[in-house]
C-alpha cells in the first residue's frame, strides 16, 4: 500500500509540472500537449487509439518471445563451447553497436512489408540482455554443486537439466525484465520504417499533422505497455523463482 | 617414534577383507611455477562396514584424500582402489560423496533435493521421491520434506544431504566434514543423529573432520594425517560399542586418552 | 504475414532438452519464416493480373490522394494491375529500390532522380505528381519575413538536404542579401517543431502546401515564400519514377498504371470529397479535414496544364534545373537532364 501511495504521489507531482511547463507562453501549444489535453484525446480517439496499440503490442509479444528462444539458445551454446564464447562475445556486443535507425530499413528490405521487420528489430534489441544474462547465470552455478553431480555419475545434459539451467533462472528474468522494457521502443522503429498500423506509425503521422495531443496520448499508451511488460517480467520472477525470495522459518 | 609403532601395530584389518585401499599414493598441485605437493606416500586401507576417521589440520589434504577414493581425482602417484577397481568411474560408482557444504538446490524443496542422486542416475523424478519418503520417515523428518533449503536451518539442511547421500544405496560414503559449518550445539545433536543413522543404514564410511573427538565418537577407527605433504602418521582403533551415546561418550576415559594421543600425534 | 506464437519459456526448467531442441527449432523456424515471406512471384499470363509495387516516398498523405482514389476507384483492377502501395524504408529507399528492380515505381523528387542519374543510377521520371514546387520558406508572423530580403540577420533552419542549402543560397542571391548575415540551422526532419519553439525564425523544407495549410489551421497565420517565386528555377516536386530497363519490357504495364492514374486524379477533381476517402479509408490515423484541405490546394498541381497529357514532364524546365544543379555541383556528371524524364508512357502520347 504504502509503496502505490509514493508511486501516485510521484506520478501526480509528475503531472503538475508537466501541466505547468504545457500552459507557459513561451511554450507553444502545439509543442506541448497538456495532461488534461492528452486526457481528451485518449478518449477522444480511443478505439483508433486501442486498435493500433493492439498491432504493436502484437508485434512486441512476437518479438519477446524470439528473443527469449534465440537469447536462451545463444547463452546455452556459448556455455557450452568455449571457442564459440570467444568467437562470438564480441559480435554479440557489436550487433548491439550498430544504430537501429541504419537497421530497421535493412531488416524491411530483407524481411518485406508486415510483421517481420518489426519482429526482427524487436529480437535484435532484447535477445542481447537476455543472452548475457543468462550465460552469467550459467557461468556462476556453484562449481561445488557440478562436482556433486559428477561425483553422482550424472551426464552432460542431466547436469544442465537438474543443476544448471535452473540456477539460471533468476538470471535469465534480469534480462527478460530488461529486454520487456526495451522491447516496445524497437517496435515503433521498426513501424518508423514502415507500417500501415501500430502505435509508432501513429505518433510519427500525429506529429507530422501536429496532432500533438494525439502524439503525447500515443506516447502515454507506449510507456504503459513498456511497464506492464516489465510488471509482467517481475511478477513471472515472483511466481517461477520464489526460492530467491524464501527465509528461513525451520 | 611410539607414533610409528602404533601405526604398525593397528595396521589394516583384515578379517572381513578390503574395500577401499590407497597405496603409495602421492597428488601434486600444479599452479604456475608453485608445485605443492598435497599428498606423498600415503597408505590407507578400510575395511566393509568400518566407519574410519581422518583427522588433520587444515590444509594437510584430506578433502584432496576423499575425492581420491570418491573418484574425482586420480593420483600422480600410487593406486587408489575400491573393491578392487582402480578406475575412476567405478570408485564414482561406489562411493556417494557428500560435501562440506550441503550443495542442496535452493529450487528443489527436500525431498526433490534428496532425491537428486537418484535422478542423476536416470531415475525419474516421481520415483525418486518415492524412494525418499521412507527415509524421512524413518528420521522424523516428514513435515519438512516440500520445504525448500531456504527455510531450513543449517542442521536441516547437512541432514537432507546426509539423505542425498544414503538414498543410492552406495556401499561407500565418503563425507567431507559434514558439521564444519555448523555451530557447537546444532555440531553435537548431529553428530548423535549420525551415529543413530548409521545404526539404521549401516555402511562403510570415510569420515574427514578437523574434530578428533567427532571423529572418535563417530568411527571404528581414526587415522591421523601429518600436515603437507600429507601421509598417514597414526591410527586408532575406537574400543566403544555401538549404539553410542554422545552424552555418555564425552566423559568416558578411554576416549579421552585416545583423543590425547591423537592430538599428540597432530602435533 | 501472421506468426505463431512461440512456446511460454518458463517450462524450460523441467524439460530442458526438450525445450532445447524445441527452441531450436523454433528460432530456425522463425527465422526461414521471416526471411521467406513476402517473396512475390509475378503471376504471368496473358490476361492475368499483373502485380506491381508502387513505393511512396514517405508515409501517405494528401499527396498520394490520386493514387489512393484510383486504387479504390477501382482503376488499377480494371486496368489488369494488383497495385502494391509501399511505404519507404528510409529516405533513400525509393529511388534505390526501383534502381535496382526489387520495386516497379516509386514516388521521388526531381533532384533526387538528377542526383542519382549523376551516380549512374538508371532511373527514369516518367510522369509527374505535383508539377512545382512544394519546397517554401515558412516563418511566423512575430519573425517578421514578409519578403527574402527580411532574412537578413534571421536563422534558417534546415533539414540538411544538401540541394536545398543550395535553395537557400540562390534565394538569398537573388534578393541580394549577404548570405553570411544568415544564421543556418540544421534542425533534422522536425522543421515545425524548430519553428514553434522560436529557435529558428524560419525553417525551409516544409510544403506549402502541407505543413502551410496545417499551420493554418492552428491558426499560426504563417509566411510561406515558395522557392520557385524567390529565384529557384521550377522542378517537380513529386515525380513518379522507373527503372529504364523496365520502360521497353513492362512499357504495357506502366502505361496501364499512369492511365489508371489519370483517372483516379481526375475523379478527385471532379469530387474531392468523394475520391478522398480512399486515402482516409486506407488510412485511418490521417486527419480527414487537414488532408481535405492539402488535396484542394494542390488538385490544381496534381492535373497536367491546358493541351498538355496527364503527368507531363517540361523537358526544357528539367534543363534549365540541371544546368542549376550543375552551377551549384550538386551534379556534376551528367551534362543536362537528358534521359532523365521520358513523357512517351502518358496517357494520349503515341509509342
Amino acid at each position: 500500500m504504502r509503496r502505490v501511495a509514493l508511486v501516485a504521489s510521484l506520478l501526480a507531482l509528475f503531472a503538475l509540472a508537466w501541466a505547468w511547463v504545457a500552459s507557459l507562453d513561451s511554450v507553444d501549444d502545439l509543442l506541448v500537449a497538456s495532461p488534461d489535453e492528452t486526457w481528451k484525446a485518449l478518449n477522444d480517439d480511443w478505439s483508433l487509439l486501442i486498435d493500433n496499440a493492439w498491432t504493436t503490442l502484437h508485434e512486441v509479444l512476437l518479438g519477446l518471445a524470439t528473443s527469449i528462444a534465440l537469447g536462451v539458445v545463444f547463452a546455452l551454446a556459448m556455455h557450452l563451447s568455449r571457442t564459440l564464447r570467444e568467437a562470438a562475445y564480441p559480435l554479440l556486443v557489436a550487433s548491439q553497436a550498430v544504430p537501429i535507425v541504419v537497421l530497421a530499413p535493412i531488416f524491411v528490405l530483407a524481411f518485406d512489408y508486415g510483421i517481420g521487420p518489426k519482429i526482427a528489430i524487436v529480437t535484435l534489441i532484447c535477445f542481447f540482455p537476455i543472452t548475457v544474462n543468462v550465460l552469467d547465470g550459467l557461468r556462476s552455478v556453484d562449481p561445488g554443486q557440478l562436482t556433486l553431480m559428477r561425483a553422482f555419475g550424472a551426464s552432460r545434459i542431466r547436469t544442465l537439466r537438474s543443476v544448471e539451467l535452473p540456477a539460471a533462472l533468476p538470471s535469465f528474468f534480469s534480462g527478460l525484465r530488461i529486454a520487456a522494457t526495451v522491447s516496445v521502443i524497437g517496435a515503433v522503429f521498426g513501424e518508423w520504417a514502415g507500417a500501415d498500423e501500430g502505435l509508432g506509425r501513429l505518433v510519427l503521422l500525429g506529429n507530422d499533422q501536429l496532432q500533438t495531443p494525439r502524439v503525447y496520448a500515443g506516447i502515454v499508451l507506449l510507456t504503459l505497455m513498456a511497464v506492464a511488460l516489465f510488471a509482467l517480467a517481475s511478477l513471472a520472477e515472483r511466481l517461477i523463482c520464489p526460492w530467491t525470495r524464501e527465509e528461513r522459518t525451520a | 617414534m611410539q607414533v610409528q609403532a602404533e601405526a604398525a601395530q593397528h595396521g589394516p584389518s583384515s578379517i572381513r577383507g578390503t574395500l577401499v585401499a590407497l597405496k603409495g599414493v602421492g597428488r601434486t598441485f600444479r599452479s604456475g611455477k608453485a608445485e605443492v605437493r598435497a599428498l606423498d606416500d600415503l597408505e590407507l586401507e578400510v575395511a566393509p562396514g568400518e566407519a574410519l576417521g581422518v583427522v588433520g589440520v587444515s590444509g594437510c589434504g584430506k578433502s584432496t584424500l576423499l575425492e581420491l577414493i570418491g573418484g574425482l581425482q586420480e593420483p600422480d602417484a600410487g593406486t587408489v582402489a575400491i573393491g578392487g577397481e582402480t578406475a575412476a568411474a567405478a570408485r564414482r560408482g561406489a562411493c556417494s560423496y557428500m560435501p562440506q557444504r550441503d550443495m542442496l538446490l535452493p529450487w528443489r524443496d527436500a525431498l526433490d533435493n534428496a532425491g537428486l542422486a537418484l535422478e542423476a542416475q536416470g531415475l525419474g523424478r516421481r520415483e525418486a521421491r518415492r524412494r525418499a519418503e521412507p527415509l524421512f520417515e524413518r528420521f522424523g523428518l516428514e513435515e519438512f520434506k516440500r520445504a525448500r533449503p531456504g527455510t531450513l536451518s543449517g542442521g536441516m539442511r547437512q541432514r537432507v544431504a546426509f539423505m542425498r547421500t544414503l538414498l543410492p544405496g552406495r556401499p561407500l560414503l565418503a563425507l567431507d566434514e559434514p558439521f564444519a559449518a555448523l555451530d557447537a550445539i546444532t555440531r553435537s545433536s548431529m553428530q548423535q543423529w549420525l551415529a543413530d543413522a548409521l545404526v539404521s543404514e549401516p555402511r562403510t564410511v570415510v569420515l574427514v573432520t578437523h574434530d578428533v573427538e567427532e571423529a572418535l565418537f563417530l568411527c571404528d577407527r581414526v587415522v591421523v594425517m601429518s600436515s603437507r605433504p600429507g601421509h598417514v602418521v597414526a591410527s586408532f582403533t575406537v574400543p566403544l560399542e555401538r549404539p553410542r551415546d554422545r552424552t555418555a561418550a564425552v566423559t568416558d576415559p578411554r576416549l579421552a586418552s585416545l583423543r590425547e594421543q591423537a592430538l599428540e600425534a597432530l602435533r | 504475414m501472421t506468426a505463431t506464437p512461440l512456446v511460454d519459456a518458463a517450462r524450460t526448467r523441467r524439460r530442458a532438452p526438450f525445450a532445447l531442441l524445441l527452441l531450436c527449432a523454433l528460432a530456425v523456424a522463425v527465422a526461414v519464416a521471416l526471411a521467406g515471406c513476402g517473396e512475390k512471384r509475378d503471376k504471368l499470363g496473358p490476361g492475368a493480373t499483373r502485380e506491381l509495387e508502387l513505393m511512396l516516398d514517405y508515409f501517405p498523405n494528401a499527396d498520394h490522394a490520386g493514387i489512393y482514389a484510383a486504387q479504390a476507384g477501382g482503376e488499377f483492377r480494371r486496368a489488369g494491375l494488383d497495385v502494391q502501395i509501399r511505404q519507404p524504408p528510409s529516405p533513400a529507399a525509393p529511388i534505390n529500390q526501383v534502381a535496382a528492380g526489387r520495386v516497379d515505381l516509386a514516388i521521388s523528387y526531381e533532384p533526387e532522380v538528377l542526383r542519382a542519374r549523376d551516380k549512374g543510377l538508371n532511373v527514369v521520371a516518367v510522369a509527374a505528381i505535383v508539377r512545382r514546387p512544394l519546397t517554401s520558406i515558412i516563418s511566423l508572423p512575430k519573425a517578421g519575413i514578409r519578403s527574402p530580403k527580411d532574412l537578413e540577420g534571421k536563422t534558417v533552419g534546415t533539414a540538411g538536404i544538401d540541394y536545398q542549402t543550395s535553395y537557400l543560397r540562390t534565394i538569398l542571391e537573388e534578393a541580394d542579401v549577404d548570405p553570411a548575415s544568415v544564421k543556418q540551422r540544421d534542425v533534422g526532419f522536425s522543421l515545425v517543431p524548430a519553428l514553434l519553439s522560436r529557435r529558428v525564425d524560419a525553417v525551409l523544407g516544409g510544403f506549402w502546401n502541407y505543413e502551410g495549410t496545417e499551420l493554418a489551421q492552428k491558426r499560426r497565420d504563417p509566411r510561406i515564400i515558395r522557392v520557385d517565386d524567390a529565384g529557384v528555377p521550377r522542378y517537380d516536386e513529386l515525380v513518379l519514377v522507373a527503372n529504364e530497363d523496365a520502360l521497353e519490357r513492362d512499357d504495357s504495364e506502366l502505361r496501364a498504371f499512369i492511365g489508371a492514374l489519370a483517372r483516379g486524379t481526375r475523379a478527385l477533381e471532379k469530387d474531392p470529397d468523394e475520391a478522398i476517402k480512399g486515402l482516409l479509408e486506407a488510412n485511418r490515423d490521417l486527419d480527414p479535414k487537414l488532408q481535405r484541405a492539402v488535396v484542394k490546394k494542390t488538385l490544381p498541381l496534381f492535373l497536367p496544364v491546358d493541351g498538355r497529357p496527364f503527368g507531363y514532364l517540361d523537358g526544357a524546365a528539367w534543363h534549365r534545373f540541371a544546368a542549376w544543379m550543375r552551377d551549384h555541383r550538386l551534379v556534376s556528371e551528367i551534362p543536362d537532364a537528358s534521359g532523365a524524364f521520358t513523357n512517351r508512357l502518358l496517357p494520349g502520347e503515341s509509342l
